[in-house]
């Protein structure tokens, strides 16, 4: 196969300088959380590494993770990715087609059997056999389960590839699935998020390199350096939700002076994501600082779980859809209220036309004999 | 002539006529603080966190710190709240039998019964409400449903804590409840539950100014002393909490009970 020169000579040719590779390194360690000291291991260990392959499997997905990871930056996370990689397969980016890239990839299954890195983007479809989404004549879960099972590793990339993301959305109709449902018994690291953000990606893909193995993930197999605390934690309009100062509609005093989206139902306090520090374009913004609420894209099934998006609260199931839990309980506490007085009102009508009944324990029954009254009083007796 | 009594130590008082009225030590302190405890914690964290949820008051002014005084107090108030809430667990195994579990988990066929006769009750099926030295049945039903939706708001509570301050422990806790049901449930559960304990609120106060109007036995005053006036045939130290059967039928006549006692002399 085609030999790949060393990554120093290979970037020189792209036109990056070593001083743009090891601010590149610089910033894997920082969004790593590794301490400063660790560019420097992080640019040998990259410098002298021999060049895995990578697959990229593209499903039921707009291709929208491809374009974010080929329009990211830092200057160059793409470029230094590219050529860190042997990136052989991937649909939307590859010069072969048809029969012969379908053959490559086979090839690299069968001749590079658990060192390849499968990258999986969009979500796979179980309906009906799978036949909702077929490449080449097979189906997805089909080739998903072919690539996945023989690599070294899976990285489900998105919203899709993670939990089926917008195509599983309510009511399903595919059946559509992330590929930890979908290729059950291999271990896929999840890298969620409607896109995912490169800079995270690349950084995976560089503590892969470095050291040997995937960084610590949490329960849903995130790694936790990217999806271990919330938005809201990390937001830069933090101090205006503590002060109380908010944005009350679109285009108000508040939003124009930078206020927090909070009251506009913005997700930050849900959401786990370095969204806040990483950024996107070039690290230019992200939706809290241009103006709109966080969607929680990078939690479990946000669609339906994280809808309504500029409410505070899911709605109530059985309720319309202007109805919010608020009222519901508002609404309730003045029904029992009501019903409260007209069951007083009941009481006093019933006290003043009942009888003095014996029935009724109290000072106006006739007293009945006490249990342990008569024994003792024989004894004294 | 009316005699202090506890339920620790059942001391019957030898020739008192059975309906007199006797001053009963029911709610012991433990039960009356933890009682006062929840109620003002659940007030200041229903303003507060009524205030998290949709915040009324807004303010322009940079001098102002208000969103995070609000939750301040309510993670606060939150852990008052818990520890209130865990002394009365303690003290369902070690108090008197008002406060026991076994009032509050109708096991026995008397709670049944009577949980029936007080729906009747209310219903105005019935003219008098059933008679019972601590909680009525329907009402100790009830505190076992209030007390269950305290443990719920405690434990959505603890996970929207646990997602600021990371801690290893409340995560070991609670960190499988975000798994099983979505975060933002658990939010609309938490929100939500604040209207149930309103509308027991409403109904808690209203059934014990019935009762207590009706039995003229203190019973709204109790949880300030501790003290219920209860006729003397019902201080027979049964854990049970029955009432003997007499007062449930038409007693005898009148003049065989107080004749009884003088024919031995």
């Amino acid at each position: 196969m085609f030999r790949a020169p060393t990554l120093g000579a290979a970037l020189r040719q792209q036109g990056i300088s070593r001083r743009e590779f090891l601010s590149f390194c610089g910033a894997m360690a920082a969004i790593l959380s590794l301490p400063a000291g660790f560019a420097k291991v992080i640019a040998q260990a990259l410098s002298e590494t021999r060049l895995p392959t990578l697959v990229w499997l593209e499903f039921q997905d707009c291709a929208g993770n491809s374009e974010s990871m080929l329009r990211s930056s830092h200057p160059d996370v793409a470029n230094v990715v590219l050529e860190l990689l042997s990136w052989e397969y991937h649909e939307l980016i590859m010069a072969g087609a048809g029969q012969a890239a379908e053959e490559l990839l086979e090839r690299i299954v069968a001749e590079q059997e658990g060192r390849y890195l499968a990258v999986v983007e969009g979500s796979i479809p179980l309906a009906d056999g799978g036949v909702y989404c077929t490449i080449a004549g097979r189906t997805a879960v089909d080739i998903a389960r072919h690539v996945c099972s023989h690599a070294a590793a899976t990285l489900a990339i998105g919203a899709c590839a993670w939990d089926g993301g917008l195509v599983a959305a309510d009511p399903n109709p595919t059946g559509a699935v992330g590929v930890q449902e979908a290729v059950p018994g291999i271990r896929v690291v999840n890298l969620g998020g409607c896109p995912h953000n490169p800079a995270n990606t690349a950084a995976l893909l560089v503590h892969y390199l470095t050291f040997g193995e995937m960084p610590a993930l949490d329960e849903y197999n995130r790694p936790l350096f990217a999806y271990g605390r919330i938005i809201h934690d990390q937001c830069e309009r933090r101090s205006h939700y503590d002060a109380g100062r908010y944005v009350e509609t679109w285009g108000d005093e508040g939003a124009r002076k930078g206020w927090c989206l909070y009251k506009m139902g913005c997700k930050g306090p849900q959401a786990t994501f370095n969204c806040p520090t990483v950024r996107w374009n070039y690290q230019t913004s992200w939706p809290v600082k241009s103006g709109h609420n966080c969607l929680a894209c990078a939690s479990y099934r946000f669609w339906d779980t994280m809808s309504p998006f500029y409410r505070r609260l899911p709605q109530v199931a059985g309720f319309g859809v202007d109805t919010t839990a608020g009222e519901i309980g508002i609404a309730l506490t003045a029904i029992v209220g009501a019903g409260t007085v007209a069951h007083a009102i009941a009481s006093a009508v019933r006290h003043k036309i009942r009888p003095t009944e014996t029935t009724a324990p109290g000072p106006t029954a006739v007293p009945p004999e006490p249990p342990h009254s008569p024994p003792k009083e024989d004894d004294h007796a | 002539m009316a005699e202090t009594w506890t339920m620790t130590s059942p001391r019957p008082i030898p020739g008192t006529p059975g309906s007199d009225l006797v001053r009963a030590y029911i709610w012991e302190l433990p039960v009356r603080i933890t009682h006062w405890v929840i109620f003002f914690a659940v007030l200041v964290l229903s303003v507060t966190g009524y205030y998290i949820h949709r915040p009324y008051i807004s303010f322009g002014a940079d001098q102002e710190f208000t969103m995070a005084t609000m939750r301040f107090i309510h993670v606060v108030t939150g852990f008052v709240f818990t520890l209130a809430f865990l002394v009365r667990m303690y003290w369902m195994f070690t108090g008197n039998y008002c406060a026991r579990w076994r009032a509050f988990i109708p096991l026995r066929r008397y709670q049944w019964t009577g949980m029936g006769e007080m729906f009747k009750y209310y219903t105005f099926l019935r003219w008098y409400p059933a008679f019972r030295i601590g909680h009525n049945a329907l009402a100790a039903v009830a505190y076992m449903v209030i007390f269950l939706v305290m443990l719920i708001e405690i434990l959505t509570g603890l996970v929207m804590f646990e997602r600021i301050v990371h801690s290893g422990f409340l995560e070991a806790l609670v960190g499988w409840i975000p798994l099983v049901l979505n975060i933002q449930y658990l939010r609309e559960i938490h929100f939500f539950i604040m209207f149930v304990f309103f509308i027991f609120i409403i109904h808690h106060v209203y059934s014990a100014a019935l009762v207590s109007a009706e039995e003229k036995n203190g019973l709204v005053e109790s949880i300030f002393t501790g003290y219920k006036f209860v006729p003397v045939w019902s201080l027979t130290g049964d854990p049970s909490c029955i009432p003997p059967a007499a007062p449930r039928q038409p007693p005898p006549a009148p003049v065989n009970v107080v004749e009884k006692p003088q024919a031995p002399e």
